[in-house]
């Protein structure tokens, strides 16, 4: 049977454990329960924020209290199991894909050496195929006439409180990069699998609270940071000051602005926290040496949608706060940041959730004349596709010299790269602004290794598992550091430039982390420029 | 010198036993045991290449500073899975363990185990070495998580919300 099969690929060929070595495994993976211990999981999300959230229009998330995970009693509802069984009942019912993934997979183990979380902790569980039959035998035991008959013997599980502390676990094990859907000849999304899990234990008020928070403050202010308008203006003025210092260039752009042709949204970490600040100052300078339309809103102020990492209500929320902002505008098109994951709800999930976007035109640069018609239906185009589309026209005045600090290699982020087949357009814009090597063919564009910090596990208490999950990326970015002296690692993804920072320092230094349109202001001649000498381009201190 | 040449000559089957049982301490090794592409499989080949460069510069008595970068190697890595400090730098003081098992196994190398106190002392030294590269790694994972928290992105979960704190300072105004 399948099942045995199964068994065999969680199985160690271990004999004769060492007593110095330990973590032998000894049973059946169905039997290892989750232990919870300090350091190995997310903190749990404050009762307030869950009761603001619950409070909101579209928003279900029930069940605020203080728990601790590493506590025997989770204090869940009396009826959590029917509450849980009820869950995935309605979400067979309304996601087609969801039945289907849970019918499909053949256990045929493609998937299983793939995942950046199974090769940096060796537990099987980390499996996709495993981390999806921790939701499939629950499945199987309700669902199906085999498992409902035959129970384990169908590998089917009763649901227990064990089970669901298993699932709190390996859910926030999983930072859905969908590497392995790439290699699954079914083409089981198993993010979509990880996104399930994370909705059912919302159901029970379970949910971390770096995930929760900045979907609170992104509800109430319109970024996670939970910047008011006159800050987010201020950080951004701030951005422009700089600017004008190094390059003698005022840059003035505008914020809320009725009747601009472009909408520009992209993660609030952009405007706050390094390394994201340069790229933004990249954005900046090429708005200004274009001479765009365009206006920021200080309410879709975030291109980030930890809705995705929570549930669909959520996501379905956030996302629809860009378009509402769109519109209120009455902008013609959107141009999106450097952002990862917003990507993926806008390909992916935006069309069905708050579509179709008719108030909006098909994004048509005013440069150049370029229509982008691959975003006919979002009306959303990314800032790499853009500035590809400057650069092939002969738009930009590019002095590739000023960026003659950098030996950089690329690191596809993997939403852009998985969700949305953004796969060449940064490599073109490298290629004209600095000089750079690609990383081993098994570690780069579809098969890119995830930062390991993804869907809100960017959190510093699980500073350990992060770095764990980063080291098949971390891995790759040394063999080209040792190779060819590489010293930044560039890429388009807030989450990505924030982590993979800290992944770096400890895999990898002295290698830093730049976004792709850094690198672009760098090497943009400006008109009128006074520019000093840049020795590290727009982080020189001057 | 009898010594050196039975642990030349028996390296690959040496290094073999020892590579083995340090990847069984993985819950599930079969993967790293087997791919030998280090980009699918870095922990796995990582950790090969890090045991076959300490065994050879154990056998040509190499100083203390070179065997830094093998060690690191293998200890960076296991410093941050889910190991006690011990079970991370175990597998160096196994190496004992391993050469006894294959010399004991045959004839020729079995008078050699009583002669194994020099090397046991050089490997003892090697596990202290790795205890400090341990050591120096955790240390690295806290300044990394203090670099994060000073850089600013606490404020998604630590800090109350900038309009929340808005609306609550005419209260706290009142109240005094």
């Amino acid at each position: 049977m399948a099942v045995v099969k199964l068994d065999k690929l969680a199985r160690s060929v271990a004999e004769g454990p060492s007593l110095m070595t330990g973590a032998f495994p000894t049973k059946d993976w169905m039997e290892v329960p989750a232990v919870y211990k300090p350091g190995n999981y997310a903190y749990p999300t404050k009762p307030d924020i869950l009761n603001y959230l619950d409070s909101q229009q579209g928003i279900n998330l029930p069940n605020a209290r203080e728990w601790n995970p590493e506590d025997d009693d989770w204090k869940l509802p009396d009826n959590w199991k029917d509450i849980i069984i009820q869950g995935m009942a309605d979400r067979l019912d309304k996601f087609r894909s969801l039945k289907i993934f849970m019918d499909c997979c053949v256990r045929c183990g493609a998937c299983a050496d793939k995942c950046h979380f199974f090769l940096g902790t060796g537990d099987p569980k980390n499996m996709p195929v495993l981390r999806a039959e921790l939701l499939r035998s629950v499945y199987r035991q309700n669902f199906t006439l085999a498992g409902k008959i035959l129970g384990k013997l169908a590998g089917g599980r009763e649901m227990t409180v064990g089970i669901l502390k298993e699932w709190f676990m390996y859910a926030y094990q999983c930072t859905e990069c969908r590497r392995c859907s790439v290699f699954c000849p079914y083409g089981i999304d198993t993010a979509e699998i990880t996104i399930i899990l994370r909705e059912l234990l919302h159901l029970l008020g379970i949910g971390i609270n770096w995930a929760m928070e900045p979907v609170a403050n992104s509800n109430r202010t319109g970024n996670h940071m939970g910047l008011t308008p006159q800050a987010f203006k201020g950080n951004v003025d701030f951005l422009c000051e700089d600017i004008e210092n190094l390059t003698g260039v005022k840059v003035n752009p505008t914020f809320n602005r009725k009747g601009a042709e472009v909408l520009f949204i992209t993660p609030s970490a952009d405007v706050f926290a390094e390394p994201g600040i340069f790229t933004c100052m990249g954005y900046l300078i090429l708005f200004e040496a274009i001479g765009l339309d365009y206006t920021w809103s200080t309410y879709a102020s975030e291109g980030g949608n930890f809705g995705l990492f929570t549930n669909n209500e959520v996501m379905k929320k956030l996302n629809g706060k860009m378009y509402a902002e769109a519109e209120r505008l009455g902008v013609k098109w959107i141009l999106g940041g450097e952002c990862g994951h917003m990507w993926r709800v806008v390909h992916q999930y935006m069309e069905t959730m708050n579509g179709p976007a008719d108030f909006l035109e098909i994004p048509k640069s005013p440069m150049t004349g370029t229509v982008f018609e691959n975003a006919v239906s979002t009306k959303m185009v990314h800032i790499s596709e853009f500035t590809a589309d400057l650069i092939k026209h002969g738009k930009l005045n590019l002095d590739k010299s000023r960026n003659s600090h950098i030996k950089a290699t690329f690191h596809d982020s993997c939403n852009p790269a998985r969700a949305m087949g953004l796969l060449d357009e940064p490599r073109y814009i490298m290629d004209h602004v600095c000089d750079w090597v690609e990383m081993p063919e098994n570690t780069i564009r579809e098969k890119t290794y995830c930062c390991g910090s993804g869907t809100a596990l960017n959190t510093d208490e699980i500073m350990e598992l992060r770095m764990r999950s980063g080291l098949p990326r971390a891995n790759a970015v040394k063999y080209v550091r040792d190779k060819h002296d590489v010293n930044t690692l560039t890429c388009v993804c807030a989450i990505d430039r924030a982590t993979l920072t800290t992944l770096c320092d400890y895999w990898v230094p002295p290698v830093q982390v730049a976004g792709i349109s850094e690198l672009v202001g760098n090497a943009l001649v400006l008109e009128g420029e006074q520019r000093q000498e840049l020795d590290e381009g727009l982080r020189t201190l001057v | 010198m009898k010594l050196q040449k039975a642990l030349e000559g028996h390296k690959k089957e040496i290094v073999s036993l020892w590579l083995e049982r340090t990847l069984n301490s993985y819950k599930s090794s079969g993967f790293f045991k087997k791919e030998n592409d280090s980009f699918a499989n870095p922990v796995g080949v990582n950790i090969k290449e890090a045991l076959n460069t300490i065994f050879d510069l154990l056998i040509t008595n190499a100083e203390q500073l070179d065997y830094i970068e093998a060690l690191d190697q293998i200890i960076r890595i296991r410093a941050v899975q889910t190991f006690t400090p011990a079970q991370a730098v175990a597998p160096l003081l196994e190496l004992k363990w391993v050469i006894k098992q294959v010399f004991s196994a045959k004839k020729d190398t079995e008078p050699l185990l009583r002669e194994l106190d020099d090397l046991d002392c050089d490997i003892d030294r090697l596990a202290l070495m790795g205890f400090n590269v341990y050591t120096e790694c955790r240390e690295q994972v806290y300044r990394g998580r203090i670099k994060e928290i000073k850089s600013g992105s606490y404020v998604l979960t630590d800090a109350g919300c900038p309009s929340k704190l808005l609306q609550d300072r005419p209260r706290v105004l009142k109240n005094n």
